[in-house]
């Protein structure tokens, strides 16, 4: 019971985390077709560099992460600024995309090394909720950074007006364009936004495991299986997927171990694209 | 077709003029091109984006190094190293028929997010069964299991499989199959009001390109007599990539040499390149994405095009 329960809120969190990582990824490719495999980059950046401003500048934690995020939405705007003249063809954006993702992991392959890095946690300690059932409190704080983040992301989609474009655009783009929607500007914001998700994302990740260059490119795993599950496109959709993929991975992790969750990753998309290809909320193209 | 052959001539008699250690990189670079002419068989002939390529260039080289030396899985029994190479390419070429039944009936995206993902995928597998797969470091095999022995053998043999595959892509390419897959790449709506079935062609391109990349992979473990999870990783994948790109799309031959130019400046030539946070494969990162920028058709038809303008005029 105490497992079940600890699984559960240790799912919950990464849950959050992977929904921010996947929210952003999947409103970039709906509103552009765009398929960002440079996500990681804003995901990891903005990990790496909080670590860097408080060990070498001795900045405090909360002005080191809004700096990160800060990183990560300049990595996500110069990603549109490469990404601009060739959007309409696909296998060149992929190829860019990737070529840029890897390019950074050997930056910070050369400039930090192959270890893992950690980071120092926003609070320490542990909440006793019930007697033997204990919780780091960083993993409590991780869900409801999360959690109020994608609310707010929710209240900002569906009653601002940008939000309500960017929903515009993703659904018609020559209908947006015939109301006379700015869809480059549109696109701008997305690219902005979904960064800084992305950045938000690293550093709660960060907070619980450690961080290697390789992640760049682990982390769009999880990303895919979320979008897959959840149907390329849609947000409510990744938001659901992400917390069944959260729970799949600790489950994974606490029964198997963490070596085996890219491979269960793996199962479960095959297992979606052979049932239900078009996920759990997705719409037929 | 033609030009295949002055290509093999003076393949067979570059010995001649080239010491042994370059000609041990020459031979590396040739087996990098089959994998590069391979990768657009299914790329630039059916415009499905496949990133995983280098799945299958992995699964075939530790297929062929487990068949090879079977003491690694506790198993004794004796296969000739041809044999291995070969069922290493067959069961690439399955492996690649399964994925291609899963994901190429779907319309979109779905193959090139489930092929990016495989090759991260298989590689930890080598980190699981450590006692099998050798970790990182991989394992070795010894000289009496591998296919030839001496720098020269060996460079001859990557030389006829090189020419061999060349020759069978082009002659598949030149087929009506061919025709078909520049079909589906060119309209795929078009092709299916034709009658053409558009996933069955993409399915067999794709077991196409996996069989060369499966036996690719198992002669590049007897090439290099060790076996290790670098042939999975992203990195080659991205120098298939890049290789292809600079080439141009769907032309072969772009492809195939500038896989050869491209391995030997990454492994040659730019190795000077290496100060600071600058190393030889942040310069190619940077050279592929300008190319995809500025000539998104590929170095060899942007050139082609400028030369046929200039002789207009």
């Amino acid at each position: 019971m105490i497992e079940l329960l600890e699984i559960f809120v240790f799912g919950t969190a990464m849950g959050g985390i992977f929904a921010l990582l996947a929210s952003g990824f999947s409103l970039i490719f709906g509103v552009s077709r765009i398929l960002n495999f440079a996500h990681g980059v804003c995901f990891s950046i903005s990990a790496y560099l909080v670590i860097y401003f408080i060990k070498e500048f001795s900045v405090d934690i909360f002005s080191a992460s809004i700096l990160g995020i800060f990183f990560a939405v300049l990595v996500g705007f110069f990603v549109y600024a490469l990404t601009k003249y060739i959007r309409h063809n696909v296998v060149m954006v992929i190829i860019v995309t990737l070529a840029f993702a890897l390019l950074v992991e050997q930056f910070l392959l050369l400039s930090f090394g192959n270890r893992g890095l950690t980071m120092p946690p926003f609070v320490e300690g542990i909440q006793v909720i019930y007697e033997n059932l204990r919780i780091a409190k960083v993993r409590l704080l991780a869900i409801a950074i999360a959690i109020a983040t994608l609310l707010a992301l929710e209240f900002f989609i569906s009653r601002t007006i940008i939000g309500k474009r960017i929903n515009a655009v993703s659904q018609d783009i020559e209908a947006a364009k015939l109301l006379g929607i700015n869809v480059e500007k549109v696109l701008i914001a997305t690219f902005l936004i979904s960064s800084a998700l992305a950045g938000i994302a690293g550093i709660l990740y960060a907070q619980i495991f450690n961080i290697y260059p390789a992640m760049i490119l682990r982390v769009l795993i999880y990303a895919f299986a979320v979008v897959i599950l959840g149907g390329l496109g849609s947000f409510r959709g990744s938001v659901v997927a992400s917390f069944i993929i959260g729970y799949i991975f600790v489950a994974t992790m606490k029964t198997l171990g963490a070596q085996w969750s890219e491979f269960v990753m793996l199962i479960t998309i095959v297992a979606i694209l052979a049932v239900r290809p078009t996920g759990l909320f997705g719409v037929k193209e | 077709m033609k030009a295949i052959i002055p290509l093999a001539f003076l393949l067979a008699i570059l010995p001649m003029f080239v010491p042994s250690a370059y000609l041990y990189l020459i031979g590396l670079a040739l087996l990098f091109a089959v994998l590069v002419a391979s990768w657009d068989l299914m790329v630039g002939y059916t415009g499905q984006v496949n990133l995983g390529h280098t799945t299958f260039v992995g699964l075939g080289a530790y297929t062929a190094a487990i068949l090879q030396l079977p003491a690694r899985i506790g198993a004794a029994f004796d296969v000739h190293p041809i044999v291995a190479v070969i069922l290493a390419g067959v069961l690439s070429a399955f492996f690649g028929l399964a994925i291609g039944l899963l994901t190429l009936r779907l319309k979109g995206y779905y193959f090139s997010l489930v092929t990016a993902i495989l090759p991260l995928v298989f590689m930890q597998k080598v980190f699981v069964w450590r006692g099998v797969f050798g970790g990182e470091e991989g394992f070795s095999i010894p000289s009496e299991k591998i296919l030839v022995a001496t720098t020269l053998e060996k460079y001859y043999v990557a030389a006829i499989f090189a020419i061999i595959s060349l020759g069978v892509i082009y002659a598949i390419l030149r087929s009506k199959i061919g025709l078909r897959f520049k079909a589906v790449r060119d309209s795929e709506e078009l092709a299916e009001a034709l009658g053409i079935d558009t996933t069955k062609y993409k399915i067999l391109a794709f077991v196409l390109s996996s069989f060369f990349a499966g036996v690719a992979g198992a002669i590049f473990v007897n090439y290099r007599m060790t076996v290790a999870p670098d042939l999975y990783d992203v990195p080659l994948m991205l120098l298939i990539i890049l290789s292809a790109v600079i080439g141009g799309l769907g032309t072969l031959w772009g492809p195939f040499l500038m896989g050869i130019i491209v391995y030997l400046a990454k492994n040659w030539w730019l190795t000077a390149f290496r100060f600071g946070i600058v190393n030889e494969e942040i310069i190619l990162y940077a050279i592929l994405i300008a190319v995809a920028i500025l000539m998104p058709r590929g170095v060899y038809n942007e050139v082609k095009e400028k030369l046929r303008r200039f002789a207009k005029s």
